[in-house]
């Protein structure tokens, strides 16, 4: 009695849950079929440039994917050091003159130390010649 | 251009394509295509004094994909000519085309011998539906022209002719 009261519940569901799905479907892909039926299957054409993305009527000269110099990520990942730097510096000029860190040697050198540390990586991409903006070229493939 | 098939659709309501037709004759939407001084007097047609879009025409769009009129404003050179070929096959069904001025009709002025630069005339090789004759034609001359191509694009009148009655 169980086995079958549940069998014919899952019945059931499995139509509600049917129809729910055909009816989602018809819902999405019945305006694309009606639009399909509705508009016109062509276009006059003059010169067969309809699929043209460009839509200025000139020719595009050249691909979109064009290659850019590796040099500009070098560039980014150096601002992103310089970035740090001042981003964690703010909040300590904001309190630098406050009376609780006033005439104290030891916040300074805090400061010094932090700047020094986030500067090596300045200093490293210094030694390995980033900031030495050349072209850098690549065999082509 | 002479006869030439419009493409249609698959299915077809002659009732509902009336009444498609009325909308798409009270609103064009035509390409924001200038090519020489003609230009001027189309802006001026869509600015206020004029306002074309008591006609409801006043929408120009900048991508040929999705206006239906392509007014064409103006002296076609020979370097202008796969352009505009390109935007017209650019542009949907259905698509109307509009020769405004004198060298969008026949050349007007660079008729002459010896001219090596110029198209005489859009109909050369676009399929034209209204001629605006003027150099340049008047804002007025461009209203009537779209309001002919109202007629010519659906059966509905803006209003009865006072001749005919």
């Amino acid at each position: 009695m169980e086995h079958q009261f549940s069998a014919f519940l899952y019945q059931e569901h499995v139509l509600w849950i049917a129809a729910f799905t055909l009816g989602g479907l018809a819902f999405a892909l019945g305006p694309i079929a009606i639009v399909y039926l509705f508009m016109p299957l062509q276009t006059r054409q003059l010169s067969n440039k309809a699929l043209q993305f460009i839509e200025c009527g000139m020719d595009p000269i050249g691909d979109s994917w064009i290659r850019y110099g590796v040099v500009f990520y070098l560039y980014a990942l150096i601002f992103l050091a310089f970035d740090v730097d001042v981003l964690f510096l703010f909040p300590v000029a904001t309190v630098y003159n406050t009376a609780l860190f006033a005439s104290s040697v030891r916040d300074f050198v805090e400061i010094v130390l932090f700047v020094g540390i986030l500067a090596l990586a300045i200093v490293y991409a210094w030694i390995k010649g980033v900031f030495k903006w050349e072209r850098k070229t690549f065999l082509r493939r | 251009m002479g006869t030439q098939n419009i493409p249609s659709s698959v299915v077809q309501f002659a009732l509902a394509d009336k009444l498609i037709n009325i909308g798409r004759a009270n609103s064009f939407w035509p390409l924001t295509f200038g090519i020489a001084c003609c230009a001027i007097e189309m802006m001026a047609t869509g600015c206020a004094r004029f306002d074309m879009s008591r006609f409801g025409a006043e929408v120009f769009r900048p991508s040929a994909r999705q206006s239906d009129v392509m007014i064409v404003a103006g002296t076609i050179t020979k370097k202008m000519m796969p352009g505009i070929k390109t935007l017209y096959d650019q542009m949907p069904e259905p698509k109307w085309v509009m020769a405004l001025g004198n060298c969008a009709i026949s050349g007007g002025p660079f008729a002459f011998e010896g001219q090596y630069s110029i198209i005489l005339g859009a109909d050369t090789f676009l399929p034209v539906d209204v001629y605006i004759p003027g150099c340049p034609p008047r804002p007025e001359a461009l209203l009537q022209g779209i309001i002919e191509l109202e007629h010519l694009v659906s059966d509905w009148k803006r209003w009865k002719n006072p001749e005919a009655a």
